[in-house]
This record gives structure tokens, sequence and C-alpha cells, in this order.
């Protein structure tokens, strides 16, 4: 079955959900702009081991107000396909401790998708929460969080009722942050409601459900 | 900042990437069929009893889409070519693996069917596997597997006495050919693990309605296609194919066959390509000839 599997691995590796790393974790300071490059995917095993699906984006995020950032993401590994698949999201801070050191932010977001071979389009909305707690001289974030995308179609291919309304996850993930430069890991517990043990691709799937995401991304900080 | 517009065009200009190419995973590099010497991998492993007498095993060649993508393509026939005229032939259309040396106990198995050499088989290398001059595409596999049939027509065959059985990725000639027939209609249609469309593994896999057409420019939907077939259809699946899954693919082209008559074979244990194995030889061949033979 190796040579027949990786028919599926190349066919749909990047299809669960196209995720990335958390756009905005903590929002920017009002007026502050970022650059963001993201790599990382969800996880599958390839030749035996675990990597993480080779998905690429790149974004831009500004602060528009205090606790209030607006962004906007480019998947170019999707690009690379013929697909725009774009992310556009608002970061908003929906409690912050006195101290500035814990906070909580919410994201609603929304995916596109479209295609310019037979000019299909996707809408799926977005929502992510993410609690994070800020330490060190150089204030590096650990995060944590859960966060989802929304079908919006209620029938699949050949008329077969869709039943995953959502595709969920939980994430945990750390921001280190320098001067202007930010490095940034993350995991995703994708999709966990969701039966992988006979899918086509070989997930990191814990109980044969979901799978196991490893993101990746460096930003950097104007106007700081 | 301005130049950040030119990323997302520099990234379209370049937006060529296609996995069509990656349905085939086809094996050109050897220089002759071993069939019953071959020493590779093979699918599935059958003993003896199985065997086809070599007076009666025909390697063959013949071109494919003559007026259009040329190609030479090679075959094997079972049986004895001069009866090809009065006997009722099975035309197999192979997985998406290697070449026939690697189908070739599949192939056995089906000259096995009733009795030894009860019927015909006809199996072909698509253009790219084996032998057979590539590369592989969609229509060239359409077109290969009509050249067989002009093969047999001019040997003799009539539709009434042509089945065509796909499995896997042959799922989609197979059907293709009995719905939109070109130069014969086969009078009936066995399926192994047919695969609905590639939009389906997209949803099997991500779990969301994304369409096949964000990774490839195939066309195949036999889910939809199989609404066209009225011949006798038979339809065999293993409950645990880890590859084409069957509760979202081959139940879906079973649950959309609405032609005059159908049976379902849900092999419980069977994976993708070990079903016939699972089920058992002497059961699966049984199967087989209850369906072609049922009054």
């Amino acid at each position: 079955m190796g040579i027949i599997r990786n028919l599926g691995l190349l066919f749909l590796a990047f299809a669960f959900a196209g995720c990335n790393a958390t756009r905005v974790v903590k929002p920017l300071d009002k007026g502050e702009k970022q650059l963001a490059a993201g790599f990382g995917g969800p996880g599958i095993i390839y030749t035996g081991a675990p990597i993480p699906v080779p998905l690429t984006s790149v974004s831009y995020a500004h602060g528009l107000d205090t606790g209030l950032t607006l962004s906007a993401g480019l998947h170019t590994t999707s690009a690379a396909f013929g697909v725009i698949q774009s992310d556009i999201a608002v970061g908003i801070s929906a409690f912050q401790s006195k101290s500035e050191k814990f906070g909580v932010t919410v994201t609603p977001a929304i995916n596109f998708l479209y295609d310019f071979y037979e000019n299909n389009g996707r809408t799926y909305p977005q929502l992510d929460a993410l609690s994070w707690w800020q330490y060190g001289e150089k204030d590096h974030l650990l995060y944590g969080g859960v966060g989802t995308w929304i079908e919006l179609r209620k029938r699949k291919a050949h008329e077969q009722v869709q039943n995953n309304e959502v595709l969920p996850w939980i994430t945990v993930g750390h921001q280190f942050n320098m001067e202007k430069w930010s490095y940034m890991t993350e995991f995703k517990y994708l999709g966990f409601q969701h039966e992988t043990d006979l899918s086509v691709v070989d997930y990191v799937s814990p109980g044969g459900r979901g799978t196991i995401g490893f993101y990746f991304g460096i930003s950097r900080s104007f106007g700081k | 900042m301005k130049k950040l517009i030119y990323i997302p065009l520099i990234l379209l200009s370049c937006s060529c990437l296609r996995l069509d190419s990656f349905l085939f995973n086809a094996d050109p590099s050897i220089e002759s069929y071993g069939l019953d010497d071959y020493e590779g991998t093979v699918e599935i492993e059958v003993g003896p009893e199985y065997d086809i007498a070599d007076s009666l095993i025909h390697l063959i060649s013949m071109q494919s889409d003559p007026s259009g993508d040329n190609k030479k393509i090679h075959a094997v026939y079972l049986g004895n070519v001069a009866n090809i005229a009065t006997d009722t032939v099975i035309l197999y259309c192979h997985g998406n693996r290697d070449h026939l040396d690697f189908y070739w106990p599949r192939v056995k198995l089906l000259a096995n069917v009733g009795a030894k050499n009860r019927y015909g088989v006809l199996a072909m290398d698509y253009r790219g596997f084996g032998l057979s001059e590539g590369p592989s595409t969609e229509e060239g596999m359409y077109a290969d597997v009509d050249a067989c049939m002009r093969w047999l027509k001019l040997m003799g065959l009539t539709d009434e006495r042509l089945i065509i059985y796909g499995f896997s990725v042959g799922s989609a000639p197979a059907t293709k050919l009995t719905a939109e027939p070109r130069t014969m209609q086969p009078a009936m249609l066995m399926l192994e693990a047919p695969f609905a469309s590639e939009e389906v593994f997209v949803e099997d896999a991500s779990g969301l309605s994304l369409p096949g057409s964000y990774f490839t420019s195939l066309e195949i939907n036999n889910g939809d296609l199989i609404r066209k077939v009225e011949e006798p259809f038979f339809w065999i699946h293993g409950v645990d194919d880890d590859y084409i899954q069957i509760k979202t693919h081959g139940e879906t082209v079973f649950g959309n066959y609405e032609g005059t008559y159908s049976e379902a074979h849900r092999i419980e244990g069977g994976n993708h390509g070990d079903t016939p194995y699972i089920m058992g030889y002497p059961e699966y061949l049984t199967a087989l000839a209850k369906f072609i033979e049922r009054p």
C-alpha cells in the first residue's frame, strides 16, 4: 500500500482546513504594524515519521486601536496550486489584567478560497479565543485556546449530507519576542471530532480522530 | 509596502501545480512482462490451482487513440483468441500502481470465474504503465480501455458478451465507458473498491466541503456517472478500506445506481487491495460467477 498511499498524501495533504499559526495572539499597540510568515500544518506520517504538512503563508497585521488589530493573510502554498486562499481577522482584546501580564483575545475571522480552474469559491467563518500570559523582560508569550472553522454548506459532493458543521481545534503555543522580531511555535489538535483512522491521509491522529498540527512563525514589527 | 502587492501577483503567475499525475503510480521501468515469473511485489498471492496454461496466455499490443494522442499500449488476453467471437469476455481495468505484473494474480483469478477459462479475460496497461507508452492521463486511460474494446470487437466480440471489471482507479474507465459507451456497450459492470470522485477524497481528508478542483484537474466522477448506467451492476468493497472509504466512496456509487439490477458485497475485514483474499478466493469467484450467470 505504500506507493498507492502517496497519492492520498500528495493529493490531500494540505486540505485539512489549511490552518495556519495564530495570526493575533495579543493585539498590537495602536499604529503598530507586523509582517509575518508561517510554516507548518497538520501532522502526517511520512515514511514512518511524523512531519508537518509544509503549508506556508504570509500575513500583515495593523494595530487599529488599543486592543484592536486587523490582520490579513495569504496562503502561499495554496496559491502555488492556483487557489487563492486568504484570511482576514480582527483580534479583539476581550480581557487584560491590570498588570497587563495576562489577557484574553477573541478573533473572529473569515477565510476565502477560490480557484481559477473551475471558479470554485468557498467561505469559512472562523472564531478563535485565546488566553495569553506574558513573561520575562522581552514580554514573551505563552498562550492557549480554542478555535473553529465553520462549515456553511449543508451538502457535500454527490448531494451527500454534510455532518461536519465545524472543524474545531485546541491550540497551545509560545511566542519568543526580540526587539523587532518574534518567533512562534504552536501545536494544534485539529478536528478532534472527525474520524481519520480510515482517511486516505496518514494523519498524526490520537485515537483515530483529528490530527496534531505543528506550526512555526516568524514576524517583524514596525512602528512600535 | 507597496511592493507587497507583487507577492500575490507573482504567486499567481507561477500557479501551475496540479496533482493530477499523482493519480497514476505507474512503473514504466520493466523491459518485459514477467507474469508468473515476476519476482516483484504483487498485490495478492494466489496458489498454483489458479494458474493458466501458457497456451492460453497471449501478450498483445495495439494502438490507442490513433486519430488523437496515439500511443502503443500492451495487454494480455487469457483464453483462446479464436473463440472471442463466441466467448464471454471480462475486460479488467486495474488500479493505479506499477503495471500488469503487479495485478497479474488478480487477472488469473478472473480467468477462474465459473471454472478455469470459463470466460476470456483481457487486461491492459494504461499508457505510462509497464510497457505501454506514456504519459498517463485520465483521457488517455479511457482511450486505452476503449482501444481494448476495439480489439475485442475486431476479434468478433459483441456487446452482450462484454463484462467490464474496474478495480480502484480502474473503476473510472469501467464506469465511464459503461455510462458513456464508445466502441462497445458493456453488458455488465463490476466495480471493486470504486471511488466516487476526487472531491470525496478531499472531503474525507479535510472534513470540509472543499472542491476537488483546488488540487487537481481530474474529472473522474463515478458517483454521478453511475446514474447513467442501466446495465446490471456488481459492487464489492472492503469495509476496512483505508484508501477509498466504503462509506463515503463505495456506498455513494452503489447508492446512486438506478439501473436494472445491482448487488453489493461489503467484505468485513477487507482493506483496499486484499478484499478477494479476505473474502476467500472460492467465495469471491463464486460471487462473480453467480452474478454473471444469474437468470
